[in-house]
């Protein structure tokens, strides 16, 4: 294995490592910072392979990342936390931690045989292909164990940066695009956060019992 | 077995047995230093050693001869164990094809199981209670071990620490690869679990969370310095394996020679003070985990176990 895999690797498996992490952060302050440090990681797997394909549409793809990813998203998600008066913690996941990592290894696994089986004899024989496909399965899983709007975000915004990814790694045009449609999406869900926001500061939560139900 | 040759497992086997307790007084001295203490004497644990050699052993009534041998088996193991690692060279020594990695946590688990046995044996409820509690988690961590080595198995291709530390120490890719860093984390939460590091468990006294020393509680005089020794020497090994095999395989010399084994032990110890250095730090920064939380503890270094090897399958042999 040469070295230019060996730090494509590590970037692929730190990514998957904050997945992880995130499966079993019961606080959303954590893992709103854990999703920026995810999509951090995936800057600089572009930023990499921007270096080592000589490709300058890559690095205005890791500019968008850490611009709207790791400052933008995690900056509102932070004062949405803090506006809404969220749970900070989801109380219901906080004794389960030991449940959650496993499942999210075995989701790894069996999303990695899946894999296998269906996308990759159509996909190039490159080490760690895999990975966006596993990181889109976390993402799923995030959003189908929470109960938490806010926490279901993050995983949203893990699958679109496992969207990324495997744009990076199928096919190297692709990317631009992606994070193009990926920006206006997440603007959309941020759009929508601030106008939730805007009407709890203004107008108050006269139905609160509904948003609760909502949001959980 | 030529007398070099000789001289080198004497001189490795004597290092350990001699250098344990020095690193357990240089950890406590330093982690006083981090309280504001004094400390002990670096040199406590010999002091200590010394004293419950020389004071009287009593007995249970009922104790069986379980009871007396088990330090002693234990000890036994724990002096295997110090001649199969790369401790003071990195090629293996004449008696080190005795076992492999595999063979050595069965010796380490050998002295987990007699040491086990004598705290039942002792008819007491409180080593009972004690060696309850340390196997239902001990038997939590198990798992972890046996993937870190098929970890290691399929970073190298064989079971065997000294080609381990040759594969890693020579190639810098092998070093990076995600499959041994995350095993490398696998296993330091691994030990700071079996030596007794917060935040898994605090080294007071007669604490209730401890896991541990309530197995030695009915021992007295040189049965129970020799379960102390076993500690020591357990922790000394671990840390061992750590630095040499998995997180600094580098810095040995590779010549045959007592001197070359010598001087290999003294950058061990430079690496194991800067090992004590790491634990201090985070003794003195964690806080003592939940007793039922330490089951999410050892998930954790089993899914980063699991996931060492489920990075080598995804980036095909990495």
């Amino acid at each position: 294995m040469d070295s230019t895999i060996t730090i494509e690797a590590l970037l692929g498996i730190g990514m998957l490592l904050t997945a992880l992490y995130l499966q079993a952060e019961s606080f959303l302050d954590p893992m709103v910072r854990a999703v920026a440090v995810q999509s951090l990681l995936l800057a600089g797997l572009l930023l990499w392979l921007a270096y080592v394909d000589r490709d300058v549409d890559l690095v205005i793809v890791a500019a968008l990342v850490v611009a709207l990813r790791v400052a933008v998203i995690p900056y509102i998600l932070q004062r949405q936390i803090r506006a809404f008066h969220w749970r900070a913690r989801e109380v219901r996941a906080a004794h389960r931690v030991a449940g959650h990592a496993l499942a999210a290894v075995a989701l790894a696994i069996v999303a990695w045989f899946i894999f296998q089986e269906t996308l990759a004899p159509a996909l190039p024989d490159l080490p760690g292909i895999a990975l966006p496909f596993v990181l889109l399965a976390e993402g799923l899983l995030l959003l189908a164990t929470r109960t938490n709007t806010l926490a279901q975000v993050i995983g949203y915004i893990e699958e679109e940066n496992a969207v990324v990814y495997a744009g990076v790694l199928f096919v190297a045009a692709f990317p631009l695009l992606i994070e193009m449609v990926v920006f206006l999406d997440v603007l959309g869900v941020i759009l929508v956060a601030v106008i939730l926001s805007f009407q709890r500061t203004v107008i108050g939560i006269p139905e609160e019992e509904l948003m609760e139900e909502l949001s959980g | 077995m030529d007398l070099s040759a000789a001289a080198v497992v004497v001189l490795q086997a004597g290092a350990v047995l001699l250098l344990a307790p020095l690193f357990a007084g240089i950890a406590a001295r330093w982690k006083a230093w981090t309280e504001s203490r004094t400390g002990p004497p670096v040199l406590q644990p010999y002091h200590d050693l010394v004293k419950y050699l020389r004071k009287e052993v009593v007995l249970p009534t009922g104790a069986s001869r379980v009871f007396i041998a088990a330090p002693t088996v234990a000890f036994a193991a724990y002096v295997v164990i110090s001649v199969v690692l790369p401790i003071a060279t990195p090629y293996p020594i004449e008696v080190a094809s005795l076992v492999d990695f595999l063979g050595g946590a069965l010796l380490f688990g050998l002295a987990a199981v007699v040491t086990l046995l004598a705290a039942i044996d002792s008819g007491s409820n409180f080593p009972a209670l004690g060696a309850s509690r340390a196997v239902s988690f001990a038997a939590l961590a198990e798992p972890t071990l046996i993937i870190v080595f098929f970890g290691v198995a399929v970073i190298s291709g064989t079971n065997n620490p000294y080609v381990t530390n040759n594969v890693l120490a020579s190639s810098l890719n092998a070093y990076l690869s995600p499959t041994h860093l995350l095993v490398m984390a696998a296993f330091f939460l691994l030990l700071l679990f079996e030596t007794g590091k917060l935040p898994v468990e605090s080294s007071g006294l007669g604490e209730f969370g401890m896991l541990d020393e309530g197995r030695t509680f009915e021992h007295s005089g040189r049965l129970l310095g020799l379960f102390r020794w076993n500690g020591w020497l357990k922790q000394f090994l671990l840390y061992a394996v750590f630095l040499n095999v998995f997180a600094l395989p580098w810095g040995m010399l590779s010549q045959p020679t007592v001197a070359a084994a010598g001087f290999n032990l003294i950058v061990l110890a430079a690496k194991m003070l800067l090992l004590v250095v790491v634990l201090v730090f985070l003794e003195a920064t964690l806080a003592k985990i939940r007793l039922f939380k330490i089951r999410d503890y050892l998930a954790v270094s089993f899914s980063l176990a699991i996931l060492a090897l489920f990075a080598f399958a995804v980036l095909g042999g990495a």
